[in-house]
């Protein structure tokens, strides 16, 4: 029997408890009413009694699943069950046996309804908890590795080195360069590509907030904002796609144009790119808050006799200021975290430079190449990408938690 | 705020000699507004117009007229399906050009021929047998650079076709034997190492798949955490907790959660490598955040005075909600989740941890048969050698935009219809 | 509400059925061949496996880049029928993964080895062709050389064009383009063009006996001052920052020349020019052996790989008139070809490395 029979047979008792057990309790929910059989009524309707019966077919099919699947994953399986086959057998019998004791234990006093609800309330607060699950998931899956990494490299050469050069000898026989695992570079990189994309998008994204929410009319809006939607949901693999093959070659040909000698995965092409990408986030965030701010603070500016733009400069953007910076600050780390852009646009050499026409690494980058590349098993090559997956979620954890809190500090500031 | 003492006497003067000055910074102003906004919408213009420019021709393809003898000799009747077509197309070819001899020039005649030529005359072959032994006429696909040049990729050069082949090609071209058609290749076939076999099939079924997976686990999921969160938490440290962890798996780098994947998925619980199911899986973990946000919105749009009326008419907390509370949010939720599934579609970054970057060339038919995705499908195409790759590279950023289009235009059509102010 | 709640319950009961037979072969063993490894192999194996699916009853192979290093890793891990079946190699497989790959009980490998891959140093067609030696090679590009002033010391690298390094090359600034350490064609690049370059030097050949691990340090340490430029494993890319800039060099494999070849062409090395025929005969200096190894224990289990090795070893696939040629494979000489062709066809396991 395969784990798909399985999941069928289950789904199937299931449907036969659920029609067995609101069948029998129309049954009583009808005779009861009668003058002949003075029964009691049932204390919810007939649905719920098949509900509760048919959760008996699926709890004891998950149990034994969830025993089944620690014990091979974990432990040894117990006495001589072949594999597949007692497991199944358990669990399909123990439901049964469960939905006949459920059905005849029906009884009018039975609080069916109250139990659903219980389950329910159960149910919907595990599928809550899926998200501190995935943070610890997310922690659990990179700190091993990046521990064991920190064994071969010390912390503070990580964090504080001033070369990256994974060219260490991936295997006994093979010699490379001299190895040097500080990310001081990389992440230089990352800043200096996201640098570039704050510089394009913070400016146009603000000015198209402001120029949407204070300037333009109802039409203008119902066509610019849907177009900027639109630029933020294409694809990052397009933008990596338009950056590599029609953005970078001309980066390239204007600055020989301009006798400037201009790398060909510089990290200006990559950055551009990237700032187009995120001036939607940019814009709708800051559209969020400039609309947030209250109408009477404009109404008083206007009654000084200030003109709209001096409204805007010295009044709408300065009491929307914290919001505009939260919102720049979850870009910032969005653009950190980018990967197709950068890992098809940008390099792979980690110059620790300020120069936008040369060639940057980034941090994801480097953890899809080292990842995805020739590796040997435990060398801290391969146990570097963990680790830099840990840098990055702490850097992007960080930038968002401070984004968050004076986001919402703001927004309770107006409420 | 100008603190400029001004007297009351000449303040009206004062403003009047301001008054041009501040109207050009009010004129520079809003133009710099509508600058900035202008220049987005350029970006736009201009991606799409690039995209559309190099990928329009991978909806056309240019095929040859072949008039193949289908030669008993060759063909094993008990074993039709491995037969030597290629060696009759070469045949064929050989006998239109007797007057090339030399071994290196007959290898530039078959090349100008895609090796699809003999699979669509083995399909021809196989659905009709009695045809072995006469000549059959069909229209072959032409290999891509020769496609390519046709299409004028190269310009007025040749690329990398041989000063023969180019005359061959002219040749045929004067006898009218070489048209131009819709590509329906593209859109039927799955993935292939030759670029005027390759389409998109797999890679659409792949990503039909994995969304189906996403969604059958997300939606429900998110809804159920956002009502939960949203009407039965109490107010407390521990629904804090998963506030804040929501918001900040909202922001994570998708390529986090690649990472766990592989760690949770493939190397725990064993699940198979490059299939759709554990594609789904990660996508789902990454959608999860937007849903729940955009449903507990939902939520906090209904009235409270829906709910006060229901459980003032004696329904529970849970009979509250799913009869009053959820109908009312529902469209909202739907529209969140369609904008999740939009960006689960076009989302590449973790897959390659979960080996979703992989050539597999038949279709899909289940959610553990290993299958590409639509952008997956694209990176892969973007590294290929092969040059007529580019435009089927474009041609396949153009699919996947269009059903990003028609999901958010699904989207904001929903919110549209039944946005409702209480 | 019942009939909404008794509706989604009936509804959710469908779906599930219906997910579950379009996915019956969940614990079902797996019917497609599953190889990974090598980028270097990956268009060759690719080629081979669609030729498979379309020809035979069999599924297609899938089949993944992972890197050589990346794919035994994964092909050693055990013999369950998660792990590869297959494995590509642009080089051999080493010692200490043989021993690992015995450690987790795949205990029988059948090693195949499919041709000959050219490196080639080229650079756009509108530059002239360059013409160097291996020496010129290892001069221009290792980190430390021998003094230019002929004393048997190293210095770092002081050549700043082609010039300084043979007066017979262009005064063009030395700058070429090269896969990163990950990458397979980067190791045999080194162990071909510079250690043969660095060869050139008696004193430093004679240290190969003396101290080995010196030697290889000097011959494989690559410069790290911009002259040479990691430039990631997109050779398209290259192809095109060659056409943009055409005093600029790149290292890639054959057949991305081969495929390219009205863009950029081959520097001749050691007076022989990349082509084909100069490759297979040996002439070509710098070429590699290419590999892929089977896991013997999933014969049988998985359907197909018998037939795979069949279409793979063919005279029609890998010989000197093959489909692989086409793409840019070197073919092996005829006995060698014979060679690996019976231990495919007969499963001869490795004995040890």
């Amino acid at each position: 029997m395969t784990s798909t029979q399985l999941f069928i047979t289950v789904a199937l008792l299931a449907c036969a408890g659920f029609f067995l057990g609101k069948k029998r309790a129309a049954i009583m929910r009808d005779s009861s009413g009668s003058h002949s059989s003075p029964g009691i009524r049932p204390h919810s309707t007939p649905v719920y009694y098949g509900f509760w019966v048919s959760l008996w077919a699926v709890i004891p099919a998950l149990l034994v699943f969830v025993c089944e699947f620690v014990l091979k994953r974990f432990g040894h399986v117990p006495f001589s069950f072949r594999a597949g086959v007692a497991w199944e057998a358990v669990a399909v019998t123990s439901g049964i046996v469960c939905v006949i004791i459920a059905w005849l234990r029906l009884r009018p006093e039975t609080r069916a309804r109250n139990h659903i609800e219980t389950g329910m309330n159960f149910l919907f607060m595990a599928c809550a908890t899926i998200a501190i699950f995935t943070t610890l998931g997310i922690v659990l899956s990179v700190i091993f590795e990046s521990i064991r990494f920190f064994k071969v490299i010390p912390v503070q050469e990580f964090l504080f080195g001033l070369k990256w050069s994974p060219q260490v000898a991936i295997r006994p026989d093979q010699v490379g360069s001299t190895g040097a695992f500080g990310s001081v570079p990389v992440l230089a990189g990352t800043f200096l590509i996201s640098f570039i994309a704050m510089a394009v998008a913070a400016p146009l994204g603000l000015m198209s907030a402001i120029y949407l929410s204070e300037y333009a009319g109802s039409r203008l809006r119902a066509w610019a904002k849907p177009c900027l939607e639109i630029l933020a949901g294409i694809p990052t693999v397009v933008y990596g796609f338009f950056a590599a093959l029609v953005v970078a070659p001309q980066v390239k040909a204007a600055g020989e144009i301009l006798g400037l000698q201009v790398s060909s995965e510089s990290a200006l092409a990559a950055g551009l790119v990237m700032g187009i990408m995120i001036i939607p986030l940019v814009s709708s965030l800051s559209d969020d808050v400039i609309s947030a701010v209250p109408q009477a603070m404009r109404d008083g500016s206007y009654a000084l006799g200030a003109t709209k733009a001096e409204t805007i400069k010295n009044v709408v953007i300065p009491a929307a200021l914290p919001g505009i910076v939260g919102g720049l600050l979850l870009a910032v780390s969005r653009a950190v975290g980018e990967t197709m852009i950068v890992v098809m646009a940008a390099g792979l050499s980690a110059n620790l430079t300020m120069n936008p026409l040369k060639a940057v690494t980034t941090v994801t980058v480097q953890i899809v190449t080292l990842l995805t590349g020739d590796q040997e098993f435990d060398s801290p090559k391969t146990l570097a990408a963990f680790a830099l997956g840990l840098l990055l979620f702490i850097l992007t954890l960080l930038m968002n938690i401070i984004a968050l809190k004076i986001v919402r500090k703001y927004r309770e500031q107006y409420e | 705020m100008n603190s400029t003492r001004i007297t009351e006497k000449n303040t009206s003067e004062l403003v009047r000699k301001g008054l041009k000055r501040r109207y050009r910074a009010e004129r520079r102003f809003r133009f710099m507004g509508i600058a900035a906004l202008c220049i987005s919408v350029l970006f736009l213009v201009i991606l799409f117009g690039s995209i559309i420019s190099k990928g329009y021709s991978a909806f056309f393809q240019w095929k040859v007229r072949l008039n193949v003898f289908v030669d008993p000799a060759r063909m094993d009747v008990d074993n039709l399906a491995s037969a030597d077509y290629a060696g009759a197309v070469k045949a064929a070819l050989r006998r239109e050009f007797p007057e090339i001899r030399k071994r290196r020039e007959k290898r530039l005649l078959y090349r100008i021929v895609s090796i699809g030529a003999s699979y669509q005359l083995r399909d021809m072959v196989m659905r009709d047998s009695s045809i072995i032994g006469s000549t059959v006429s069909f229209w072959a696909p032409l290999d891509d650079d020769v496609d390519i040049y046709l299409k004028g990729a190269y310009g007025k050069g040749s690329g990398r076709l041989k000063p023969l082949q180019v005359r061959i090609i002219e040749k045929f071209r004067q006898e009218g034997r070489i048209k131009k058609v819709f590509n329906t290749t593209f859109f039927t076939a799955g993935d292939s190492r030759d670029p005027e076999l390759a389409g998109i099939r797999g890679a659409v079924t792949g990503s039909f798949y994995t969304l189906l997976v996403t969604l059958l686990l997300s939606f429900p999921i998110g809804v159920a955490a956002a009502v939960y969160l949203e009407e039965f938490a109490r107010p407390g440290r521990w629904s804090d907790i998963i506030e804040v962890n929501i918001n900040n798996l909202a922001a994570v780098p998708s390529i986090i959660f690649g990472l766990l994947g592989l760690a949770i998925f493939l190397n725990l619980f064993g699940l198979p490598r490059s299939s759709t199911l554990v594609g789904g899986l990660v996508l789902t973990l990454m959608t999860l955040p937007t849903i729940i946000i955009a449903s507990r919105a939902a939520l906090k749009s209904v009235p409270p005075s829906i709910r006060e009326a229901a459980l003032g008419v004696g329904a529970s907390r849970m009979q509250t909600v799913f009869h009053h509370v959820l109908p009312l949010a529902l469209p909202g939720m739907l529209t969140g989740t369609i904008i999740g599934m939009a960006q689960a579609l076009g989302e590449t970054a973790p897959l390659p941890m979960i080996g979703m970057v992989a050539f597999v060339a038949d279709i899909p038919h289940g959610m553990t048969d290993p299958s590409a995705v639509l952008p997956v499908q694209i990176y892969l195409w973007a590294d290929s050698p092969e040059r007529a790759f580019v435009e089927k590279t474009s041609g396949a950023i153009m699919v996947l935009l269009a059903f990003l289009m028609a999901m958010n235009g699904t989207a904001v059509y929903l919110r549209k219809k039944f946005e409702r102010k209480w | 509400m019942f009939h909404t709640l008794s509706r989604l319950f009936c509804l959710s009961v469908a779906v599930t059925g219906l997910l579950s037979w379009s996915q019956f072969s969940f614990a079902a063993e797996r019917d497609y061949i599953s190889i990974v490894g090598s980028s270097t192999v990956y268009p060759f194996a690719t080629v081979v496996a669609e030729t498979f699916g379309r020809t035979t009853h069999f599924k297609t192979p899938k089949i993944e880049s992972t890197g050589s290093g990346g794919g035994l890793k994964l092909f050693c891990e055990g013999v369950s029928l998660n792990t590869p079946d297959i494995t590509n190699a642009s080089r051999r497989i080493k010692k200490s993964e043989f021993d690992r790959c015995r450690a987790n009980g795949v205990k029988e490998i059948v090693e195949v080895k499919i041709g000959y891959d050219g490196i080639v140093i080229a650079n756009s067609i509108k530059a002239p062709r360059m013409k160097l030696t291996r020496r010129d090679i290892f001069l221009a590009l290792a980190k430390n050389v021998p003094d230019p002033s002929g004393a048997e010391r190293l210095v770092p690298n002081p050549y700043r064009t082609w010039k300084d390094v043979n007066p017979s090359l262009p005064a063009e600034k030395i700058e070429v383009l090269g896969p990163p350490p990950t990458s397979g064609t980067r190791d045999a690049f080194v162990e071909l063009a510079m250690e043969g370059g660095a060869k050139t030097f008696p004193w430093i050949k004679t240290m190969k006996k003396k101290n080995k691990h010196h030697y290889k340090e000097i011959c494989h340490t690559l410069r790290e001052d911009g002259a040479y430029i990691e430039a990631g494993e997109n050779d398209n890319l290259i192809v095109q920052k060659l056409e943009a800039n055409p005093h600029r060099l790149g290292i890639f494999g054959f057949s991305f020349l081969d495929q390219n070849s009205d863009m950029i062409q081959g520097s001749l090395v050691d007076g022989v020019a990349p082509e084909f025929e100069a490759i297979a005969d040996g002439s070509y200096p710098i070429s590699r052996p290419l590999f892929f190894y089977v896991k013997k224990a999933h014969v049988g289990k998985v359907p197909g790989i018998p037939e795979y090795l069949r279409e793979f070893t063919a005279e029609k696939t890998w010989g000197p008139d093959g489909y692989l040629a086409d793409r840019g494979l070197i073919p092996m000489p005829d006995r060698e070809r014979e060679k690996f062709r019976h231990d495919a066809l007969n499963l001869v396991p490795l004995e040890g490395i």
